[in-house]
Order: C-alpha cells, then sequence, then structure tokens
C-alpha cells in the first residue's frame, strides 16, 4: 500500500489524535466531592449480647435428658438491639438501632456509617447502649458453681457455665460511649472502632 | 427501535466515510471491530502473563509501583496492557453499534448477539477487578462503588464496604479474588468467543496484518511517549480531591455514586434487560426481504453447492422423498439470515429466499434488457449495485451513465444474471459490493469473485467474455473511488467492440431448462 504524501500525514494525525483520545479518556481528573468534607465513619463488627429467660432445671428433669443435652440452664431468648449516636459539637447528627445480623439477628453486630462533617475542630461523641434490658440473672448465669449442679452434671456442669462466661465475655458492653476532640482536613476521614480487647470505642485517622 | 436503528446506521455510515477517506476501506478497523477485540484480548492475555509475575496480592499497590519504576520493560508493558483494554471497550462498542445499526442481532443471530451482551459483560468484570488489583485511588473507588451496590442487596450480612473501612488491613485473600476473576474470566470469555461464532461458517478471527501491527504498534508508542501513571495508593482515611476516572470501564460510576442505590441497581438491570432483549426488539416479520430460504426439490440436482456456501450453516443434506438418487438441499429457516448467498450458488436455481432466487433475478434482468438497454442508443454499463454498499452513489453513477440494478447482497447474484445483461446488450457488468470485510451476508463478495472468475460454482459460464465482467467495491465516502472504476471498465471496453445484443430466448432456455422439465413434470 502506497499513500501519497498528504493521505499519509492525515493519516498519522488521525492516529495520533485516536491515541491521544484514548489516553485521554482513560484518565479523566474527576472531583471526589467526598473529598470536600471531612468525615466521621463508624466501623465494627462486634457480638451483641443475648437477651435470655433462663429456667433452671431440676436433678430430675436433668436425668431424663440425654447425657449430651444435659444443659443446667434452658433458656430462650434473642440477641440484643442497640441504640447508636453520633454528635458533633453537641448536635446530634446519627441517630441509629443496630443489630446482629442474619435472618434471627444471632450474627455479629455489623456497623458501618459515614457521617460528613464540616472540616477543622470538632468534638465528636458516639453513643452506643443496648436498648433490651436483660432477665434477672440467677447464680448460674453468673457462673458461680452450686453444689447440687455439680453434683449431678460434673465436668459438663463446669464446662456450662465456662461457655456462658466466654459468651457474655465476647458480647459487646451494655453501654459504650467514646468523646473525642479532633482536627480534621477536608477529604479526611476519623475512624471510630471497636477494640474488642479492651472491649471499648477507639479512633483512628491516618498514620496512626 | 426502526428510527434508533437508523440513527445509528447514519452514525455507522458517517464514521466508516471518515475512515475511508484516511485508510481506504482495506483496513477500515471499523470493519473489523470485531476481530480487533480478539486481538486485543490475545495482547491483554500476552502482556497480563508479564505482570502477573510481578504483581503481589501481599503487596498490590507496591508491586504495580515496582513495575512502574522499571523502564525497561515494566512501564511500557503496564501501559500497553491498560491501553490495549481500554482499546477493546471500543472495540466493542463499534462492533456492537454497527450490529446494531445494520438489524444484526435478530433470528438466528441471536445466540452471537446474546453471547455478545455477556462477553460484554465479563470483559467490564474483569476489567473491574484489574483497576482494584492495583489499589490506587481509582482503584479503592470502584471497590467501593462496588460495595455500595453490594451492600443493598441481602445478600452477605457484614457489609463488603467494612474490608475498606480502615479498621483492619484488607486481607490478601481479597486480592486474590480479585487477581483470580482478572485472569479466569478472560479465559472464560475464550468459551463465549467460541459460542459468539458458534453459528456462523469460517468465522473471521484476526484482522488483516497491517491493521493488527498498526494498532499494535500505535499502543505500543502510547505507552512509551505517555506512560499509564499510576495514581497515589488508596488510603481509607483520605478522600483525595481528584480521582483519576477511567471513562471506558467507569463511565457509570459518577452518575451510580449520585444515584440513590435502588436506582443505580435498576439502572443497571434495565440496561442489561434492553441489550438482551434487542434481538426481540429488532426482529423482522419473516417475509420480504427477511424471509428465509427455500429449496425446490424439483430443481435441485443434489450438487452440494449451496450448504459449502451458506455462511450461517443453516443448509444440509438430505435423503430424497421421491426416488432420484442424489440428496436434496434442506434449509433451516431457524439458521436462515436471508442474506441471499444461497441463490448465487446454485446453478439449477433452486434455492433462495422468496423473489431473490436467481430465476427471480432473471425475471427482473430480463426487464432491464426489454426496457432499457434494448432501447438505447447505444451498448450501456449495466451496474450491478449491493443495496448495502452506498447508496448514495447511485445517483451519481446512473449520472455517469451506467444502468443501474440493485441487489440485496452481491453474493446474491447469479452468474446467469450477468451473461443475461451482457446478451441483453449491455457493453459490460460492472459488479459493485460492499467491502469484504462489511458484507452483511458475511461472504457475498468472497463468493462472487469466485463465482465470475474462478470456477466456483455457479460459475460464470466459459462462453461469456470476461472482459466485460468486472467485480469492484463501493464504499461510502468514496464516491470518487466508485465513479474512477466505472470510467476505468468503461474505457477497458472501449477497444472490444459493442459486443451485441441477442436473442434471449436462447439463453432463457438453457438458464431455465432446470424449470421446464419441472414444469412438463407437474403437467
Ligand atoms: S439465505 Fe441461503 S445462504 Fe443465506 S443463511 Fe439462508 S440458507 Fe444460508
Ligand atoms: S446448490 Fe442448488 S442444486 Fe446444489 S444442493 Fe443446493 S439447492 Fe441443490
Amino acid at each position: 500500500m502506497s499513500l501519497p504524501i498528504s493521505r499519509l500525514a492525515a493519516l498519522s494525525a488521525a492516529s495520533v489524535a485516536a491515541l491521544v483520545l484514548l489516553r485521554a479518556a482513560s484518565f479523566v481528573p474527576v472531583h471526589d466531592v467526598r473529598s470536600d468534607s471531612a468525615w466521621v465513619r463508624l466501623s465494627w463488627s462486634a457480638r451483641p449480647e443475648r437477651i435470655e429467660h433462663c429456667r433452671r432445671l431440676s436433678d430430675a428433669e436433668l436425668a431424663e435428658r440425654p447425657a449430651h443435652m444435659r444443659l443446667r440452664l434452658e433458656c430462650e431468648g434473642r440477641f440484643a438491639r442497640y441504640g447508636l449516636q453520633l454528635m458533633v459539637d453537641g448536635a446530634v447528627v446519627l441517630v441509629d438501632t443496630v443489630q446482629g445480623g442474619g435472618l434471627r439477628n444471632d450474627r455479629p453486630m455489623h456497623v458501618l456509617r459515614e457521617t460528613p462533617l464540616t472540616p477543622g475542630t470538632r468534638a465528636v461523641r458516639v453513643v452506643l447502649v443496648r436498648l433490651d434490658t436483660l432477665s434477672t440473672p440467677d447464680a448460674e448465669s453468673e457462673g458461680v458453681a452450686t453444689p447440687e449442679s455439680d453434683a449431678v452434671l460434673g465436668d459438663r456442669g463446669a464446662r456450662e457455665r465456662e461457655e456462658r462466661q466466654r459468651r457474655s465475655e465476647e458480647g459487646i458492653p451494655p453501654q459504650l460511649s467514646l468523646d473525642t476532640t479532633v482536627t480534621l482536613g477536608a477529604g479526611r476521614v476519623l475512624l471510630v472502632t471497636y477494640d474488642g480487647e479492651k472491649r471499648a470505642l477507639a479512633t483512628r485517622t491516618g498514620g496512626s | 427501535m426502526r428510527s434508533l436503528e437508523r440513527l445509528a446506521l447514519r452514525l455507522v455510515r458517517a464514521l466508516d466515510s471518515a475512515c475511508h477517506r484516511l485508510l481506504g476501506w482495506r483496513y477500515n478497523p471499523l470493519h473489523q471491530s470485531g476481530s480487533i477485540a480478539v486481538a486485543l484480548l490475545t495482547l491483554l492475555i500476552l502482556t497480563g502473563l508479564y505482570l502477573l509475575v510481578v504483581y503481589r496480592v501481599s503487596a498490590p499497590w507496591e508491586s504495580v509501583a515496582r513495575l512502574q519504576a522499571d523502564p525497561w520493560i515494566g512501564r511500557w508493558m503496564r501501559g500497553v496492557h491498560r491501553y490495549a483494554s481500554d482499546a477493546l471497550v471500543v472495540a466493542v462498542a463499534a462492533h456492537v453499534l454497527r450490529m446494531f445499526a445494520q438489524a444484526r442481532g435478530w433470528g438466528a443471530r441471536t445466540l452471537a448477539w446474546t453471547s455478545g451482551v455477556l462477553l460484554l459483560f465479563l470483559l467490564l468484570i474483569s476489567g473491574w477487578t484489574g483497576f482494584v488489583m492495583v489499589w490506587d485511588t481509582f482503584g479503592a473507588q470502584l471497590a467501593m462503588a462496588g460495595a455500595r451496590l453490594f451492600d443493598a442487596l441481602p445478600i452477605l450480612s457484614e457489609p463488603v464496604g467494612r474490608t475498606f473501612a480502615g479498621d483492619r488491613e484488607i486481607p490478601s485473600a481479597f486480592f486474590f479474588l480479585n487477581l483470580f476473576l482478572h485472569v479466569a474470566l478472560p479465559l472464560g470469555a475464550g468459551v463465549g468467543i467460541w459460542l459468539h461464532v458458534s453459528r456462523i461458517a469460517r468465522p473471521t478471527l484476526l484482522p488483516p496484518r497491517p491493521l493488527m501491527w498498526g494498532i499494535g504498534l500505535g499502543l505500543l508508542a502510547l505507552a512509551l511517549f505517555v506512560p499509564a501513571p499510576l495514581p497515589p495508593e488508596a488510603d481509607p482515611f483520605h478522600y483525595t480531591a481528584t480521582v483519576p476516572l477511567n471513562l471506558f470501564y467507569a463511565f457509570w460510576l459518577p452518575l451510580a455514586s449520585s444515584l440513590p442505590v435502588w436506582a443505580a441497581w435498576a439502572g443497571a438491570g434495565a440496561t442489561l434487560g434492553v441489550a438482551l432483549a434487542i434481538p426481540r426488539l429488532t426482529r423482522r416479520p419473516r417475509e420480504g426481504s427477511w424471509s428465509p430460504s427455500v429449496v425446490d426439490p424439483r430443481l435441485c440436482t443434489g450438487c452440494e453447492q449451496c450448504p459449502k456456501d451458506c455462511p450461517w450453516e443453516a443448509i444440509t443434506m438430505r435423503a430424497r422423498d421421491d426416488d432420484r438418487p442424489t440428496l436434496v438441499a434442506h434449509v433451516d429457516p431457524a439458521l436462515c439470515v436471508s442474506c441471499g448467498i444461497c441463490a448465487g450458488s446454485c446453478p439449477p436455481m433452486g434455492v433462495g429466499p422468496a423473489h431473490r432466487t436467481g430465476r427471480d433475478q432473471l425475471v427482473d434482468i430480463r426487464a432491464l434488457a426489454r426496457d432499457v438497454l434494448s432501447v438505447a442508443g447505444a451498448p450501456q454499463v449495466v451496474a450491478i449495485c449491493c443495496e448495502n454498499a452506498a447508496p448514495t452513489h447511485l445517483d451519481a453513477v446512473r449520472r455517469e451513465g451506467a444502468v443501474v440494478q440493485t441487489v440485496t447482497c452481491s453474493g446474491n447474484l447469479h452468474s446467469s444474471v450477468v451473461e443475461l445483461a451482457l446478451r441483453g446488450g449491455a457493453s459490460g457488468v460492472l459488479v459493485f459490493s460492499c467491502p469484504p470485510r462489511d458484507c452483511r451476508g458475511r461472504e457475498g463478495p468472497k463468493w462472487l469473485t469466485e463465482r465470475m472468475f474462478n470456477g466456483r460454482d455457479a460459475e460464470l459460464q466459459e462462453r461469456v467474455d470476461r472482459r466485460r465482467v468486472a467485480t469492484a467495491t463501493m464504499v461510502v465516502g468514496d464516491l470518487a473511488h466508485t465513479l474512477a472504476t466505472l470510467r476505468e471498465f468503461r474505457a477497458s471496453l472501449a477497444p472490444l467492440g459493442s459486443g451485441g445484443a441477442v436473442d434471449l430466448t436462447e439463453l432463457d432456455v438453457e438458464c431455465e431448462s432446470g424449470a421446464a422439465l419441472v414444469e412438463a413434470e407437474e403437467r
């Protein structure tokens, strides 16, 4: 294919233009509106507490059960709901109710909320309060052994108490709050999360 | 939908016209957008193999930054990969537009259209995962937008968005999943491409070499001289003021981010729904120029030429239900796209869509010979033109003194028509086709040339003076070429003298002896 000079020039110009267009459309600088505000991001996963009505089984009732189903406390209940509140400079900017995931709300409670703030120095307060009350705990639900339970259940009694203890420790405390004052520039994010080891809310801003 | 098709066709013609002026019809990339897409996919796989070796799921951005810092291979390899993926979207978009504009997405082509939509969907997903893998500001924005959409669905109890919230490291498994999809989907696309072309005979999977090399070298030059930049690493604690958006893969992002999630899902669902419904929305009643081909078993001699020529493998040979010893052709109307190529392939003119068989064409050309050629003062050139090639050129061709006869595709043309035109008084016959890679019948120009000059059935009889017959390409945007071809052809006829008309009944008897037999049989 031999092309006349003028056509070759036009072809080269068109090819360069096509490539420049391709390059331009590949990297179009778009303003991210989120960068205009500062942000508070609430993000954590934690187990909600369980609200249970428990009945203590007698030794006779326990003896009727198959060995692997013997539990001193027979409980029915559900997982607690929590009220979440975010205040900035004393004004409430977010109120919400959160509960465990899954159809029966028996999964951990996942929180992910983002709220824009005016950049600058802000007093941020986050409160998470259990909305449902627990049933009156009896000795066993508090994990205290009784001679009666140990006599019938032996090792299983101890394991049951340990399990209940572990579950109650895994659950998020009935009330959590965090107060902090931060200076956030535009586009910066204050992360509020739940520290499972300290059982408390904690904050992070990038690089810390 | 028809007016949308017409609008798309005007756009396609305008773009074609510009490309023809610049590149000539042989290398018009818009005619081979599908095969260019396959070539680009191959290029993506080749460059991707290198990037795969360097990429680390445990340190995604850092590993890409290392690539970027290598000026010898890494930077341009990444650049070519990136730009080829963009060009792939352009090629696919051009292909979709052309198929829609030319009403090539319904009937027997439904499978090709539907698999094409799914391939496009796979391409976009694969592209998104590629951007997310880098984990720069754009990749993170894409991931967060995806998470926002997913988290609105009641599928996962933990929001996907928490992965990027910054309260923990993003697990390597997330990047591994992206890498897996990014690699697996293009490989899976191989199956999709097979499905896409499964209904057609002799698919053309690669563009002409000069075009292929031209595109490849163009992308390489772009990657070398304007390397693809690497945006900053995503920081969950900082939204940067500008994000370098890739329009090819994330054209929807600004809109989807500003809409409520349900509206974004509704928009995506509606787009997919309309795309999948195109075969239904654009289908035509199977009549007129859309009527399927039919075989007249009385004329079929079982020569097996039409199954060889049919570009959609719609014809099979079957046992006859009479006592003749041959097989008989059978057209599956569900596979037939009414291209009419078979009409030109059948020596006894026993197959073709209604009103377009060789016999119907003979009736038309006989009328032309009687009404036009025989009354003209001097022998005329007959220009037989594909009606899809460049409709706006036909008047100019007429003004140039040729007698114009149109056909739905040059591959429909039966060679006897050419002979009959010459015997009817034409000084020569010039057949204008679409560019071969833009033929709606896929193989019209190819079979036409074979039949006229290379003895393929139904071949032009030896008695016909080949100097009086020519084939040429007619393209939008290049009227000068059309007219120059006509003038050149006419000039080549001058030394041959007038040719001259003969009694057409003689030819009628030869061409229609089969039909006469049938009629006698019927009587
Ligand atoms: S018109 Fe003839 S060649 Fe075309 S698809 Fe139908 S059977 Fe095949
Ligand atoms: S080309 Fe004609 S004669 Fe030959 S198989 Fe087909 S229909 Fe029959």
